[in-house]
Order: structure tokens, then sequence, then C-alpha cells
């Protein structure tokens, strides 16, 4: 470990150096790349550190993300990090792909029925405490202050949707990091996925709700096409792509673990330009690849988790250093609050609702719904815009959240991976 | 969208770059452009502002992390062929041969050029200086596939293959010396901050590859290796483009200084890079091509005189170049003729130019070198042929009449 920490400082001072000797000059190039390279490197030797002081690689991702960043340090330029939009779309869509392939017929029938009525009461109580303690928020809130009480309650509704959400691509690159595997570890997985599920219809009305409130009309039609089409759109767009994937693997053969990556990005570019879920379109080609052809969902599996290294240390450190952390300072009380009371709120509706065959389930499952990263990143993003005169402000309350999550989120979650007995590499030793 | 776009063209065009449709028995030219990678170049030029306009010039602005992170990369690649050991044990001579060759292709376009430079473009004597010099450090530059290629398909002898390879791998460094000139003359507001950039930018690629090396110093994990090395090339090409200096200089002085003191992790990471060269090298040809600005018609009218003119400084060089390596390195017939390919670098050359030396000259020696590039690539075919031993006469049929002792 302490070579790690020697190579991860003197990548911060090379970083430095760089950062002074831009400030020599006039103007700046573009920072992109600088972004790639730096946080790739940082990353990886950060997750070093983390796993030797047993925390999980993904919150040494993180931190040195939040670290070198444009909130903290500034060697990475906001610009810079912004730029990496692209890479984040890439490797959500690859974490999409992998978890895909976990989803067999077998193991949906199996707890397929459990995990979504789990999965309902979780996002129920979630979603009632948050709105309840939103609205009564209401007087201290900036956004909500002005507003009448049906509009408050709406906008309410809103943030605890987007609040709701869990984080796919944590509990996946967890779950990846530890080998973990077993049947507390398929019901965790399947919860976050089917969760976000929820998430997206109950978005999707929740602002069709609140456009009414303002004064724009119920337009149900419109809304039920648009959570239609970005439900059964991306399943249908996710099959085509399992198609083309199949046929690649059985007629081509050759560098298969480049073609994902293009068709991956292909993916997360594309659905967004068509407003679908690339998250869903993924996932789906990976389903329907796993239970298509078995050994080719192993094939995919093992050709991601090659490329899994480079992909998660700059995906999760780019996410770290967009963590704005004044944020955290401005709506940090009614942030922090919130975030307590989804936490009780998720222990509460597991340790009730949980299936108690397992007693696992009651006891840990609540600690692999904490984190949250992309799904409500994307969510905020989409209110922001959706919603100009309010929707900002939102957006800073749900980072400040999103920030306190990811610093907590990813240790939680290996904690439950461990206890749970199911960790299978040395990891599970050196924290138990 | 548009990103998505190019990485689509990128991975449409080397399905067809492998497919048989480009039968090199069929269309031989189309085949060498498409194995060279040229191709590639063809259909940036199709794709971009000035044609079909597929990409905008907005578009092409927001690639320019993509070039940057392909001209670091041929930068370190570059610079860790700078093996110490081996550039020590070769003998003066077989310097002055690549110096020969190389030195009068660059004298033979950048003196005569420079006049029509002044007078297409009036700007400063100095930066046409720098725009003529510039062409011909273009000019200097040979690609070695044409030799590599015979001397494995056995039609030239592996000596000679391989005395014309080494040639042209020891003319990058007289194409980079250039650059660094033309940078110190044009990238500044005067020649001391040009003088200051091209020292930021060599420093920089010496820190980056020292650290790279300690950083990869007992690395096991061939992944990790792998990531450790791309990590790297990104953050010297991305800090050059951020700091606004040669992406390319940084990267040789990363790569040079890694095989200095790299000690046995050079290998490992030449190897990890050489997975990635391809597809970096056409990702860059098709960006410098989607970059040529076809209506400026004084680029076009120097273009003749680009190929002709570095045509004939070839020949002549290495008439010299071979009097010069007599007796130390073999070297077919009529050298010359074997120097016609242009290669990459030449392209890369130009388009680092571009990126930090402002004004229309400098695009409009992207334009000449970008068409001379596809120019030079289809005459270097015929040319080679030149130096190849004839074929040896095929033996006639035996007459029906003649009968066979069974």
């Amino acid at each position: 470990m302490k070579g790690a920490v020697v190579r991860l400082l003197l990548l911060v001072g090379l970083l430095a150096i760089i950062s002074r000797a831009q400030v020599l000059r006039e103007d700046a190039g573009t920072p992109v790349t600088l972004a790639a390279g730096a946080l790739l490197l940082c990353g990886l030797f950060a997750g070093k550190v983390a796993k030797g002081l047993g925390l999980p690689r993904l919150t040494g991702y993180l931190l040195v993300g939040v670290a070198v960043g444009p909130y903290a340090l500034g060697f990475i330029p906001g610009e810079g990090v912004k730029g990496l939009d692209l890479v984040k779309g890439l490797a959500v869509s690859l974490i999409a792909l992998v978890a895909g392939t976990e989803l067999r017929l077998g193991l949906i029938r199996r707890v397929g029925a459990r995990v979504a009525l789990l999965c309902a009461a979780v996002c129920g109580v979630t979603f009632t405490v948050c709105l309840a303690a939103t609205f009564a928020l209401k007087p201290v809130l900036p956004f909500l202050a002005p507003m009448t009480w049906q509009q408050a309650l709406a906008v309410s509704a809103l943030v605890s949707t987007v609040v709701v959400s869990f984080s796919p691509t944590v509990t996946i690159a967890i779950v990846q990091e530890t080998s973990a595997k077993g049947s507390f570890t398929e019901f965790l997985m399947a919860l976050v996925i089917i969760g976000d599920l929820f998430v997206m219809v109950a978005f999707a009305l929740a602002a069709g709700l609140t456009r009414a409130s303002f004064g724009g009309g119920l337009d149900v039609t419109g809304l039920l096409s648009g959570v239609g089409w970005e439900l059964f759109g991306s399943v249908v767009v996710g099959g085509v792509l399992a198609l083309v994937m199949l046929l690649y693997m059985r007629g081509v053969k050759q560098e298969l673990p480049l073609f994902l990556v293009g068709l991956s990005f292909a993916a997360a570019e594309g659905g967004t330009r068509l407003h679908l879920s690339p998250l869903l379109v993924s996932l789906a080609a990976g389903a329907l690849i796993a239970n298509l052809d078995e050994r080719e969902g192993e094939r995919i599996h093992h050709a991601i988790q090659r490329a899994g290294l480079p992909v998660f240390a700059l995906f999760f450190a780019a996410a770290g250093a967009g963590l704005k952390l004044d944020a955290l300072m401005t709506v940090g009380p009614a942030a922090l609050l919130l975030v307590v009371l989804r936490g009780l709120a998720i222990w509460f509706a597991c340790r009730r609702f949980a299936p108690a065959d397992d007693p696992r389930l009651k006891q840990y499952l609540w600690m692999g719904l904490i984190s949250q990263a992309g799904v409500t990143f994307g969510l905020a993003a989409l209110v922001s815009r959706t919603f100009p005169t309010f929707g900002p402000q939102v957006e800073v309350l749900i980072v400040a959240m999103i920030t306190a999550h990811e610093l907590v989120g990813p240790v939680l979650t290996r904690r439950a991976l461990t206890a749970s007995g199911e960790v299978r590499t040395d990891e599970a030793q050196a924290t138990a | 969208m548009q990103a998505l776009l190019v990485f689509l063209a990128i991975a449409a065009l080397s399905l067809l770059a492998s497919s048989p449709a480009l039968d090199p028995g069929r269309f031989p030219a189309l085949a060498r452009l498409a194995a060279g990678g040229f191709l590639f170049l063809l259909f940036g030029v199709v794709l971009g502002p000035s044609m079909v306009g597929v990409l905008s010039p907005e578009d092409l602005q927001l690639m320019r992390p993509v070039m940057a992170l392909g001209l670091g990369t041929a930068g370190v690649i570059l610079g860790l062929n700078l093996e110490p050991r081996l550039l020590r044990l070769l003998p003066r001579p077989v310097y002055a041969a690549a110096l020969a060759h190389s030195g009068t292709a660059f004298l033979f376009v950048a003196v005569p050029l420079v006049v029509p430079l002044v007078l297409t473009s009036r700007p400063s004597v100095v930066a046409a200086v720098g725009a003529a010099s510039l062409l011909g450090a273009a000019a200097s530059l040979s690609s070695g596939h044409f030799a590599v290629l015979a001397y494995r398909g056995g039609r030239m002898d592996r000596a000679r293959g391989l005395g014309v390879a080494l040639l042209t791998m020891l003319d990058d460094a007289l194409g980079l010396a250039v650059l660094a000139v033309a940078l110190v003359l044009g990238a500044g507001s005067n020649p001391g901050e040009g003088l200051g950039l091209v020292c930021l930018a060599m420093l920089l690629g010496v820190l980056c590859g020292a650290l790279l090396a300690f950083l990869t110093h007992a690395m096991n994990d061939l992944a990790e290796l792998t990531t450790v090395t791309l990590g790297m090339v990104a953050l010297v090409g991305g800090a050059a483009a951020y700091l606004r200096v040669s992406a390319l200089l940084a990267g040789v002085a990363c790569g040079a200084t890694l095989a200095l003191v790299g000690g046995r992790t050079v290998e490992r990471v030449a190897r990890a890079l050489g997975r990635v060269e391809r597809p970096v090298f056409l990702v860059v040809v098709f960006l410098v091509g989607s970059g040529l600005y076809t209506r400026d018609w004084a680029a076009w009218a120097l273009v003749p005189g680009f190929v002709g003119l570095r045509f004939l400084g070839k020949v002549v060089g290495g008439r010299l170049t071979q009097r010069l390596a007599r007796g130390v390195l073999e070297l077919p017939p009529r050298v010359g003729y074997a120097l016609i390919a242009q290669g990459g670098l030449a392209l890369c050359l130009v388009a680092e130019y571009e990126f930090l030396v402002p004004g229309t000259l400098a695009r409009r020696v992207l334009d000449v070198v970008v068409v001379g590039a596809v120019v030079n690539e289809l005459l270097a075919g015929p040319a080679f042929r030149q130096v190849l031993p004839p074929p040896p006469p095929r033996e006639p049929p035996a007459s029906a009449g003649v009968g066979v002792a069974t």
C-alpha cells in the first residue's frame, strides 16, 4: 500500500505542476484528455490505497476524483470533467450490459415476484417519507416557499421520486470487485435494477403532474406514450442490439471487447438521442443474450470484466470530480435530513417487508440500497432542464444528497455483501 | 451525436478495409490505400466540412481531445523506438545516409516552395519560412512499409529490406526537429516565447516518461500495466493540449525518457501501446482528412510542386544515400524509389502545426500535405517496383512431343 500512496502523491504532484504551468499561459486548450488520463491514473492508485485501508476500491476512485476535481484542489478543470460525459454514458452501458447477463429467466422466475413486491414496498415507504419531509420543509426550501400548496406537493412528489432511486452501477461494480455470488447478491442486484424501472415510471408520472400544476395541462396520452416509449422502446432497441451482438459473436469472433465498447457507446449516445433509457437498452440486450445463448452471455461477461478496471476507475473518479461540494454547503442541512430519512425509510421497509425465509435480507439488504449515482444524476439534470424556474435549485439539493450517498453507499454495499457471506475474494477476510 | 457518427464511420471503414471486396488483385491501388490507412484519410475528406459536411467545423473542434490523444500516442510510440543502446551501435555513415535522403527532399521542397508561399499569402517572411520548412519536413519523411512487406513476401532480401526500413525510421528525427524549429518561429508571439513553449512540451514529456517508468516498475498485472500506460499517454497528450504546446513532441520526450530509464518495463509498455496503435492511427488520419479545406486553390496549385519536387529529392537523395552507406548498410539499387511512400508522421506534423500556429498558412500546409500524402501513396507502389529484382523467367512448358521416362 505504501507504494501506491507514493505513486498517487507523485501523480497529484504532477497535476499540481501542470495546473501551475497553465496559469502562466494566457488561455487554455482543451482539458478533456488531461481529465481522462489524470482521473484514470489517480483512480487506479487511489483504488489500491482504499483497498489497503479495507475500503472498497470504488470509494478510492470517488474520493480522489473529489480531491483533484474542480471543487477541491482544482487540478482538473470543470470543463474537462464535463467533457467526460461521453465516457460516463459508455461506462453505464457497459455496466448495464454485464448486469443484464446476470438476469437469467430462472432467476427471474425464482425471485422475480418477491423482489417486485419488496421493491414496491421499499420504494413506496421511502417515497412517502421523503414526500412528507420535503413538503414539510416548504417554508425552509427557497424553491418551494413561494409555491401554492398544490404546486409544492407536486414538486415534492417529483423530488421524492428522484430521491428514491438506487444505483445499479455502484452495486454491480462492488459485486464485480468482490466477486460476490449467491442468493443474497442476486436479490440485491435484481432489486436495484427493478427499483430503477419503478423510479423511471414514477418520475414520468410525477413530471406530468408537476407540469399540470404549473398550468401546462395534464396530457395523459402524452404521459403514457412517453413512459411506454422509454420502457418498451428501450427493450425493443435492446433486443435489436442483442441480435447484432449474437450475429457478430457467431460470425466474426474477433476483437470482442472492442466491438462491445463500440456498441455500448452507440447504445449510450443513440439511446439518449432517441429519449430511451441507455441503462435499460443495455440491460435488455444483456438479458436477452444470456437467455438466448448462455455461452455467449458468459463471453460478454468475461470480455467486459477484462475491460472493467479502466472503465470503473475512470467512471467513478469522474463522478467524484463532478460532485459539487459547494452545493453540499448551501443546502446541506435539508439534504442531510433527507439523506437520514431516506436511509431510515429503506432500513424500516427492509426490516418489515423483506422475505422471512432468509434472515440476511432483513438484516443487511438495506445497506446495499443506500448508494445513488448515474440514474439519479440523470433525473436531477432532467428536472433542471424541464422546469427551468425551480429545476436548477432542485438539482442542487439532489446533487448534495448524491454526494453524501456516494461517500457512504459503496462502503455499506460491500459491508452488506461481506456480512451476507457471499464475497468470494480474499477481501472478505481483509474487511471482516 | 457527431462523435457517434465518426466512430461508426471508422468502424464501418475498418470492416471494409478487411473485406474481400478490396482484393489487391482487383483494385490494387485502392487495396494499398486501405492497407496503409489512407482510405480513412480520403473518407475524412469526403465527410468533412468542405465536402459532404457530415462533420461541421464545430464538431472537429469537439474532436480535439481525441486528436490530442492520437498525437500523444504517436509521439510516445516514436519516442519508445529511440532505443539508446541500438542508436549507439549504429555507425556514423548510417546517420549521414539517412540525413542525405531526408535532407535532400527537405531542401528540394522547402527552398523552392517558400517563394509561392510568400507570393500567394503575403505573410511575414518568418511565417512563410516556417510553413515552407514544414512542407519540407513532411517531404523528408518516408514510410518503410513497402520494404517490410517486400522482404516478408520474399521479393527482397532481408538485409536490404531492413536497410530501407532503418533509413525511414531515422528520417523521423529530421521531421520532428523541423517541427520544433517551426514551432519556435510560429507558436509564440516571438521566437523566445516559442522556444519556451517547445521546452515546456519537452519538460512535460520527460516528467511523464520518468513517472511512467516509476509507476510501471515491478507491475506484474497486465491489465493494470495497460491501464497505466494508456492513462499516462492520455495525460501527456492531454496536458500538452491543455497547455497549448505540442502533444507530439511531449509524447516523443515521454517515450524517449521511458526508453532510457524504463529498463525491462519498456518492452511491455511498447506491447501494450502496440495494441492500440492501429486504431489510434486510423482515427488520427480520419480526423486530419476531415480538416482539409478543399476550396483553397492556392493549396491545390502547390500540390504538383510538392509531389514532384519531393519525388526528385528522394531520387537524388537516394543516390547520395547509396554512396554514403556503401559498405555499412546494404541497400537496394535506386533506393530513392523505395522511399516515395510518405507515412502517417507527416500528417501528424502538419496537424500539430495547424493546431499551434494560427493563420491560413498553416491550414494551407495541411491541405498540401494531405493531398500529397494520398498521391505519394499511389505513386509509391509503381516506384517501389523499380527497386525490386526482375522476376525470374518462367520455364517454357514441355512440348507435347517430348516423352517422359517412367
